[in-house]
Formats: C-alpha cells, structure tokens, sequence
C-alpha cells in the first residue's frame, strides 16, 4: 500500500467514517422499521431523539464526504507523481482494475451524498419531519454504496505497485486505442458541441417555462455530455494540444488548477438541477434552485467556451 | 389550552418522576401544583415549556402536541409562548436589567429601537423600570424577581409557568409576587405555578389547586 501522508489521512477518515456509518445504519433500521410519527410510546420518544442523532451523524458524514472527493482526485495526482509512467491522475486511476469503477463509484456517491442533505433539511424545516422515512430509507440504499467506496479505495489503493509502468494519459484517452474512449473521441465535435449547446439551450428554455421535471432531466444529460465535450473538445483547447484528451491534466498547476472550477462548478449546477425533479419543495425555495443551478451551468459554459474563442482570437485557427 | 394526557416521565435509573398524568389547564386560568419537592410539579412545568419530553403519552397545547415537536422547533414554540420564571431566576448576573430583560428578544432580529421600547414598557409594568442599568448581580432578591418576571413577560406570552417562585423571597416580597401574578392574570395569561409555599393555598386568585405526589395527582 501507498503510505503517503495524503493516503494515511484518507484511510484513517475512512476508518472513523465507516464505524460512525454503520452505527447509523443500525440505528437506521430501527427507524425505517418502527419509527410511527404519531406514537406516545416510550419506545417512539426514544426512536424521536436517536433519528435526530443520527441524521446528525449521517449529515456530517456526508458534510465531510463531500469535500474529500477533492482531496481524493488531489491525491491521485500527487500519487501520479510516483507511479513510473503515470503523468496524470488518470494513471493511478487505470493503473488498477479498481480505479476506473471507483472514480465513477464516488461521482455517483457524489449526487448521492448531496441529495441525502438537502433532502434533510428539507425534512428539518417542517414540524412533522415529512421526509424522515424517506431519508433514512435513502440512507439504507446509500449505506451499501458509501462502504463500497471505502472498500474499494482501500483496495485500489493497495494494489497500486511501484514497480509496474502505468500508462499515462496520453495512451488512455487516445483516439487511436480500441476502447470506448477512443469511439466517443472519434464523434465529430461538431454533433458533440450540437448536443452541448443545445441541451443548455434547452435549460434555458425550460428555466423560464419553470418545467422542474424537464429541467432535472436535461441536467442529467448535460453534466454527461459536459464531461464528453470537455475530454474530446474543450479540453485541448485548455491544453491547446489537439491530441491531448485527459480530463485530469486539467487539475495541475501548469494548467491553473482550472479542473477544480469546472467539476465543482458542474456538480453544483447539475446537482440543485437534478434534485429539483426530485423533491416538491415549497415555491420559494424551487425558484432559488432553479436560479442556482442555472448560474453555475452557464458559469461552466461560458469558461469552457472562451478557450476556444482566446485561442482563435491568438492564433487565427481552431484546433 | 394546555392537556397533558397520559403522561409519563421516567429519569435514568428508573426514577418515575411523573406516572399516567392526565391534565387540562383552560385559557386565562391560574393554576397551583402544590406538592413536596422531588413530587414531580417541575417536571410537569418542563413538559408544558417543552423543555423536556414525556417518556409516554402527549402533551398538547392550543392543539399543537409539544411532545412531538423536534428540539428547534420546541426553542421556537417556547419563545413565542411561554414565559417561566425560575426559583433561582436564572438571570445573567454581570448584565443590566434591560440586557436580561432582551434576551429572549434577540433571534427575532427585531429593530433595536422597537426592542428597547418593549423593555421599558415591561420594566415600567413590573416597577423595576428606576433599576434599568443597574448590574442584575447588585440587586435584592425581589429586584432579581421582577426582573425575571419582566424577562417572562416581555414576548407577551400567553402562558406564564413558575416553578416555586417565592423559595428565596421572604413574606413581603412574596405576597408582591403574588399581586403580580393577580396583574398577570388580569391579561387573561394562562399561569401555572409550581410550590410548595402556603402562601398560595388560600388565594382568590387561585382557580384551582392540584396536589402531586410521588409522580401522580391525588
């Protein structure tokens, strides 16, 4: 195993998390099994104070996941450092079998974990806590994910061995491999950027005309179709190499750390997007997600589309 | 108003403060719970301030079952309805008598001035309103009194709960209290005090007197 100080924090928090997550997913059943909102029982007395505390745990669990999807890709890149051949984060994440489902394990977890908040404090706003079996029932779901991440980062971690050359990004996201990869890069971007632009398009229509269903649904494929155009377009724009395809390259400093703004700011504007399909929330609150996941969305658009136009305004060409 | 029905209250180790209490105080009433200390009359008032939650059974006021209410919701419902006034006052001592009395004034986030209007007016309805900027810690027993009572009563609550409001005041200043508590009611305030002082025993004021021991009414 790596035993990095970035992979030492990271196992250790795992560690405390996993304990304190089954504590709750123990506590968890018992309130999905018997929590009966309109009891004076001396047992729902009891069940009341402990799925306070334990929505408390969960939350900050989930407070603390949240953010440490950062300090992991951080730390994949600091690993890539030390893997012979690896230039990128993407080498640590194929230089196991366990790497690429874990990556798409933590984005899931991600929306996940960030649907399980909001939909608490939703849930915390009302006097007769609407949402509390619906929130634990999601907890139940999400509990098996959660500890397959931590399993699977524990693994993938230990399987990585220095002496074994890793490919690096450049032979990954190839447009010349065999892989699916290489199939979704060989798209013309001109359907690629169709799509991109019309599905934001699209947002903004369905923005105005308030449609929440429609909106959630066009989050879904734009955060899909955001990370395609951006590993087979607007990324080597940001590189300004025409073959240079890596979606992890973005987050070095020779690259200003620009990765880090675009996926947070996508997470943020696809996720309040989404999660207003999801839940009824009062009119106030719709119209603040609304305006939320919009911003950041255009935010995204508007940074990734001035590479392309700063290099054409330098250079006279596109890529 | 207020009903407490079958209500419960055991502490760790299996002290039964409370056992199948079944209550009902009506608007504008001023009630006594007369019994010996460690009878339970505190626990009752912790319930109705939703201070604490019965073991069993309900407690419910103006239709509302406080019992159920999740913690931040029961600090809301206790801002807005209930004032209390403590046997030791449990006022700040290195603060004035206005900074005490706006305390529970605070996280409504109301404008300065309408807030300092209030707390004159309550002082000047408690006469306590000449020892405005005096430190709480440098007042007599009865002063700290009024000041708790003027803290009670500056959201206008519509319920008053006193747990043995007169233990540290001697006779003098305890038939005050007891005039205060007859100008209270004169607002029409649900009052609920809890004692064990026979001073209250014989008063018009009075509507009625329940008797607790070990935990239940006799």
């Amino acid at each position: 195993m790596f035993l990095t100080p970035e992979t030492i924090a990271l196992s250790l928090l795992n560690f405390l998390i996993a304990i304190f997550a089954t504590i709750a997913f123990i506590n968890g059943i018992k309130i999905v099994l018997y929590y009966d909102k309109e009891g004076t029982s001396a047992y729902q007395y009891n069940l009341e104070r402990v799925s306070y505390l334990i929505a408390t745990i969960i939350k900050f669990i989930f407070y603390v996941k949240i953010p440490l999807f950062i300090f992991f890709i951080y730390t994949l890149d600091t690993l890539s450092n030390l893997l012979p051949g690896a230039m990128c984060a993407a080498g640590v994440v194929t230089a196991t079998v366990y790497g690429t489902p874990l990556l798409f394990l933590k984005i899931l977890n991600l929306y996940v974990f960030a649907f399980w908040i909001v939909l608490n404090n939703e849930d915390m706003k009302y006097e007769d806590q609407p949402y509390l079996k619906s929130k634990f029932w999601l907890y139940l779901a999400a509990y098996p994910l959660l500890i397959a991440e931590i399993v699977l980062e524990g693994i993938t971690f230990n399987a990585l061995d220095l002496s074994h050359v890793v490919d690096c990004c450049g032979a990954i996201f190839s447009t010349t491999s065999q892989t699916y990869m290489a199939y979704v890069l060989s798209i013309s971007p001109s359907i690629l950027l169709g799509i991109f632009y019309g599905v934001f398009l699209l947002m903004i229509l369905f923005y105005f005309l308030k449609n929440r269903y429609i909106f959630a649904l066009l989050n879904i494929i734009f955060v899909i179709i955001s990370l395609i155009t951006l590993i087979a377009f607007f990324g080597t724009y940001i590189y300004e190499q025409p073959m240079h395809h890596c979606p992890f390259c973005l987050l070095q400093k020779d690259y200003n750390y620009i990765g880090y703004l675009l996926y947070i700011v996508l997470f943020i504007g696809t996720f309040f997007g989404f999660v207003i399909g999801l839940i009824d929330f009062k009119r106030e609150q719709l119209q603040r997600y609304f305006h939320i996941s919009l911003l950041y969305n255009t935010i995204y658009v508007g940074v990734v589309s001035l590479y392309p136009l700063i290099y054409f305004y330098k250079n006279g060409v596109w890529l | 108003m207020i009903r407490l029905e079958n209500v419960s209250k055991i502490y760790d180790e299996n002290i039964k403060a409370l056992q199948d209490i079944n209550l009902t105080f009506k608007e504008g009433e001023l009630i006594v719970l007369k019994g010996v200390s460690g009878s339970g009359k505190s626990t009752i008032l912790s319930l109705i301030a939703g201070l604490s939650k019965p073991t069993r059974g309900e407690v419910i006021v103006d239709g509302k079952k406080i019992s159920k209410l999740p913690d931040h919701f029961a600090s809301s419902y206790r801002r807005d309805n209930i004032g209390i006034v403590f046997q030791r006052y449990n006022l700040i001592p290195t603060l004035s008598v206005t900074e005490n009395v706006l305390l529970p004034l605070f996280p409504l986030n109301l404008p300065r001035d309408e807030m300092n209007l209030k707390a004159q007016k309550v002082l000047k309805q408690f006469s306590i309103d000449h020892k405005a900027g005096v430190i709480v810690k440098n007042l007599s027993g009865g002063e700290q009194q009024r000041v708790a009572i003027a803290r009670a009563n500056i959201n206008n609550p519509k319920i008053i709960l006193a747990d043995e409001p007169t233990a540290n005041l001697d006779e003098k200043l305890s038939l005050e209290f007891i005039e205060i508590l007859a100008e209270m009611k004169s607002h029409n305030r649900t009052i609920v005090v809890a004692t064990h002082d026979p001073l209250f025993f014989d008063l018009d004021i009075v509507d009625r007197m329940i008797t607790i021991e070990h935990g239940k009414m006799l």
